[in-house]
């Protein structure tokens, strides 16, 4: 997994310039990767159904590479770019789509519940906030053992309404856990727009009920979240327990694929794009259209042997249909 | 190369055929047409031959197995040679297979249509056939009582597992559980009470006879016919003087005892005369028509040590009485020598019984299925009757009784085939062409 | 061998349990100077500390949520639901995330801990405290469900529980914490998945479980008198359930009869029937297989109210008796 390094030319002050171009090039996989899986799902290749990332690489972007290979992940149902960056195979990955038994989870868990434990990635969710409670018991365990891991726990705008959220925000702000609960704000829980769902202007502002600390960031800045990400960690290390951070952001799809999007408008999705995380990276690392292009090139060539390897991958055997249940 | 040696068919319904007894053992030398073992099928005793000179090997049955034909049972090997592989060959059919495996019970192919037919419930029915097998009249039995909703019986299924490892047919059984309802007690009681009834207390067993070979086929054949077979008997008195008067003037002018005309052989000529002036007499019975047979053979049912055999006189009609009697003399003889052929008890078409020599004076005789009618002979007894004047004159009768199986015939046929019969031995000379 | 109350017995097994591997903690509230509402955690708190006798706020959902996070990171938690009713607020975390994600992520996690749950009616606690709930997640794969009937069975099972590499729910019941039984000194474990024949006998078998064990030998006694020998079975583990005890039993005395205090519409009552029919005991019953179970109500306050709610030990014998006379 790619690891920040503090050498060379910084980028934004925060990112080493090759380590830099090799996020713009995981943002443009990732997107790539999305682009292919709608089209999968809409051609009806994949059973079941997807909840894309599209518009949101720079979270992913930022998040991941400011961390440890050690330590973990707790993803949500819209996090393929997420398990990318945590050194996720795109082999794997696609054979999971499929419901191959060389997928991730052998074709057992599908688009929304990819997990590599081996790895420190602990899973996508199917349940929303479902993992915050998780992270809890992640982050009493790292106390007990005493390894200076932290993790990370992703969920969205919706969550942050569960009764889960607050539970888990409040049991680690009073063991000082060494959580990082980064919230995906893209303004739509579902179909419930934020300002019908909050009385409150942010997220991070909940940080305060539990006096742990908590601030709202640009979340198609990889910059910011990759710095954002990077102090929370240094906290939680330190022993200064949580972290609340609320990245700001968009997604361009809809919420799965059967979602018509009547809650929104053309107009407001065309706005955020001229906003696009990766065409502000791009810009910012100077990379021209043209090499643009290329990368996209080469990551549509790779997801394409992916889904060479995904079609040709065997499909579960029937005989072991009951196997993993018990260990 | 090993040479098997198969099981043969014999006759033309010949299904199975069971060991009687090895001649050679395992490891024996034999020649080619060497007698290996004895088998017995409807009756007869028949010795199966070595195909080949070599060593008897790889024997596959024993006394007692009944063998489907067409099986191996044995191999010859030549010296140094292995025994092979050996293929199993199915030997029940299917359906009657899925009856008995659901159930453990069996039932005879009539009883299981009906079983089917009914929608019954074959756990609760009792086989009075053979190894409790179910017959038909089980099954009528079953369905012909008041108490039953056919099929329903109401048991638990501890008193169900009961009844049909113990053989009892529930239905009689009064259930003592709530609704009446049969209990795994109420099925032990009528165990108990029905041994009581059986022996009346202990009543000891001095011999068993093994039901096999000739013993079986006649049981089952004898069953099978009473079941099938709708009987209707009629009687007839035969004055036989006349009869006898031409016998005895024959037989005098002959010198060898073998060329005597015996009583059974004009018998046996007069009832072919019969036969052929009552065709309906001499035909098969099956269930979508009636057949009429062309030849006339008639079998003379003749008692061995074993059991019953009836070696058969082919085309009685068309052979002279002397002709007849020298066959009947040749058949008997083979018959208690165990020497008898398949062809010799093949196609017969009507059969005669004769118990006069025992002194019975008249039975009843089952026909000998597929045949439709059997002639029962009884003593030649002497008897007074009355003359045309009423005078009391002596007379040797004999009483012919047939049985005829009524769903070929009526009673009016079959009277007529026993008065063209009398009219015929009173008038004998007939029987000289 | 001497002689401790099932509460104690549970307490003696999770301090043994912890002295042996430090990856075992509690989880619960007001387990710590509170000693647990019940008093099995007493004491514990100043043997092990805080950070193992994690006292929290008032989150069923965050306890369950920890020991599914603190699991799959190499833990062995413990956590302690107060009373088994308030498992509701924590059903996500044991029954979508707990239970499944081993199999969700291809059996490449592994989810080894333990949820203690005090439960059952008696105490006058009325309908939000006094649940019968295990019934629930016998319906859930991926979880293990046991249920104590006496000091010994306490302590061997926990033992085994927290041993377990699987999510094992352990229902113990209020009445029964002050009994007393024997039990040994050492860690000693009783095997999950297997039952026991408490009791021998010819009539009758009885099919019981946690408290109705205890009552269903009271029966006993009294039913011997009468000449009626009845043979009780405790399954123990629920889930899942060693069948083969149970099976020849029937086929000996051809009657069962199930007792269990949940109530006996989808209970586990049904469950057991099902197994008795569909082995090769059903050729060998002698009547239809009976349950006994709690009625079809919330537990009400009034206390006779109450007592009538669930099977006693009058109701055992009745039962018993009516099944073996064939009533039914």
């Amino acid at each position: 997994m790619p690891k920040a390094k503090n050498k060379g030319q910084l980028i934004g002050g925060e990112i080493e310039k090759s380590k830099a171009e090799d996020l713009l090039y995981m943002m443009v996989l990732t997107r790539a990767f999305e682009e292919n899986a709608e089209e999968m799902f809409a051609l009806g290749k994949v059973h079941g159904t997807g909840h894309l990332s599209i518009g949101q690489e720079a979270i992913a972007a930022g998040a991941g590479p400011a961390l440890n290979e050690s330590d973990y992940l707790l993803n949500t149902h819209r996090g393929h770019g997420h398990s990318l960056i945590w050194g996720g195979d795109l082999n794997r990955m696609m054979a999971e789509f499929l419901g191959k038994e060389t997928g991730y989870c052998r074709g057992r868990g599908g688009s929304m519940h990819i997990a590599d434990v081996e790895s420190n990635n602990l899973g996508s969710q199917g349940i929303v906030a479902g993992n915050l409670p998780i992270s809890v018991g992640v982050g009493l365990s790292i106390k007990m053992r005493q390894t200076n891991q932290v993790v990370l726990t992703l969920f969205g705008d919706g969550a942050a309404n569960e009764g889960a959220f607050h539970e888990s925000l409040n049991m680690a702000s009073i063991w000082n856990l060494p959580i990082i609960y980064l919230c995906e704000n893209n303004q739509y829980a579902m179909s419930m727009a934020f300002e019908r769902a909050f009385r409150i202007e942010h997220i991070s502002a909940r940080a305060n009920a539990y006096g742990i600390k908590g601030l709202t960031i640009d979340g198609n800045d990889v910059i910011a979240v990759h710095k954002a990400v990077r102090e929370a960690a240094e906290r939680a290390r330190k022993g200064s327990g949580p972290t609340l951070i609320e990245a700001i952001t968009y997604r361009y799809k809809g919420h799965s694929k059967s979602d018509r999007q009547l809650y929104r408008t053309r107009e407001e999705v065309k706005k955020w794009m001229e906003k696009d995380p990766i065409k502000r990276f791009a810009k910012l690392l100077d990379v021209d259209d043209k090499t643009i292009k290329e990368i996209e090139e080469k990551a549509k060539e790779e997801i394409q042997k992916a889904i060479v390897f995904a079609e040709q991958s065997p499909e579960p055997e029937i005989s072991s249909i009951m196997e993993g249940i018990y260990a | 190369m090993p040479k098997e040696i198969f099981m043969p068919k014999f006759g033309f319904t010949q299904e199975e055929s069971e060991i009687l007894e090895w001649l050679h053992t395992e490891g024996d030398n034999v020649e080619k047409g060497d007698p290996i073992v004895v088998v017995s099928t409807d009756k007869i005793s028949m010795e199966v031959e070595a195909p080949e000179t070599g060593i008897l090997s790889g024997i596959r049955y024993q006394i007692g197995d009944t063998v489907p034909v067409t099986e191996i049972i044995a191999y010859i090997l030549q010296p140094g040679e292995k025994l092979p592989k050996i293929k199993q060959k199915e030997k029940k059919s299917k359906e009657s297979e899925r009856v008995e495996e659901k159930t453990g019970k069996s039932a005879t192919p009539l009883a299981k249509k009906l079983i089917e037919e009914k929608s019954l419930d074959i756990d609760v029915l009792a086989g009075t056939g053979e190894n409790g097998k179910i017959t038909k009249a089980d099954v009528e039995k079953f369905l012909s009582h008041k108490k039953v909703i056919p099929g329903k019986i109401k048991a638990t299924p501890a008193a169900r597992r009961i009844g049909v490892e113990e053989n009892i047919s529930l239905f009689e059984i009064n259930g003592s559980g709530p609704e009446g309802r049969i209990q795994a007690d109420d099925v032990k009681q009528k165990i108990i009470a029905l041994k009581k009834t059986d022996t009346g207390g202990d009543v000891s067993i001095t011999n068993t006879i093994p039901l096999i070979g000739m013993r079986r086929t006649i049981a089952q054949n004898m069953q099978r016919s009473m079941q099938e077979a709708p009987h209707m008997t009629l009687q007839i008195d035969v004055p036989m003087d006349a009869l006898e008067n031409m016998r005895k003037e024959i037989n005098a002018k002959q010198e060898k005892k073998s060329e005597k005309v015996s009583l059974t052989a004009v018998i046996t000529k007069a009832v072919a005369l019969s036969l052929k002036r009552n065709p309906i007499l001499n035909s098969q019975y099956s269930e979508k028509e009636i057949k009429i047979l062309g030849e006339i053979h008639i079998g003379i049912a003749t008692a061995l040590d074993e059991g019953l055999i009836v070696p058969v006189i082919h085309n009685a009609d068309r052979k002279d009485i002397r002709q007849i009697s020298k066959e009947i003399i040749d058949l008997t003889e083979r018959a208690r020598k165990a020497k008898l052929k398949p062809e010799d008890l093949s196609n017969g078409t009507f059969t005669i019984s004769n118990l006069g020599m025992y002194g019975i004076d008249r039975f009843t005789a089952i026909i000998n299925s597929p045949q439709s009618a059997i002639l029962a002979v009884g003593k030649m007894n002497r008897c007074f009757v009355p003359t045309d004047t009423d005078i009391p004159a002596i007379q040797k009768i004999i009483t012919f009784n047939l049985s005829a199986d009524h769903r070929v015939m009526d009673g009016v046929q079959a009277a007529k085939f026993l008065s063209d019969l009398k009219n015929i031995i009173s008038e004998p000379k007939v029987l000289l062409k | 061998m001497r002689e401790i109350s099932y509460m104690e017995a549970l307490r003696e097994a999770m301090q043994q349990a912890m002295e042996k591997d430090e990856r075992v903690f509690l989880i619960g509230e007001d387990i710590g100077i509170y000693g647990g509402a019940f008093g099995v955690s007493a004491g514990l708190l100043e043997k092990f500390g805080p950070d193992r006798i994690i006292n929290t706020p008032i989150s069923e959902a965050g306890i369950a949520g920890a020991c599914v996070g603190a699991a799959v990171t190499g833990m062995r938690p413990i956590g302690e639901i107060q009373f088994s009713d308030f498992v509701v607020l924590a059903m996500d975390q044991i029954v979508m995330q707990g239970a499944k994600m081993r199999f969700m992520f291809g059996g490449k996690a592994q989810l080894p801990f333990v949820i203690r749950l005090p439960g059952g009616s008696g105490t006058g606690a009325a309908a939000q405290h006094s649940e019968s709930l295990e019934n629930w997640f016998v319906h859930v794969p991926g979880l293990k469900v046991v249920m104590p009937s006496s000091p010994y069975d306490a302590k061997g099972l926990l033992l085994s529980a927290i041993e377990e590499n699987n999510p094992v729910m352990f229902f113990e019941h209020k009445l029964l914490y002050k009994t007393k039984g024997h039990v040994p000194e050492e860690m000693y474990t009783i095997p999950l998945g297997k039952s026991e024949v408490v009791r021998e006998g010819k009539d009758l078998s009885v099919i019981a479980t946690s408290i109705m064990v205890p009552r269903s030998i009271e029966a006993a006694k009294i039913l011997s008198e009468e000449g009626i020998e009845i043979e009780i079975i405790d399954p123990r583990t629920l889930k899942p359930l060693d069948e083969e005890p149970i099976v020849s039993s029937v086929m000996k005395t051809g009657k069962a009869l199930i007792v269990h205090e949940a109530v006996k519409t989808g209970g586990f009552g049904g469950e057991i029937s099902a197994v008795i029919m569909e082995s090769s005991a059903f050729a060998y019953l002698d009547a239809p297989v009976r349950r006994l179970a709690g009625l079809d109500m919330p537990i009400p306050y009034n206390r006779t109210l109450e007592y009538h709610a669930v099977p006693q030990v009058e109701n055992i014998v009745e039962e018993a008796r009516k099944l073996v006379k064939g009533v039914y």
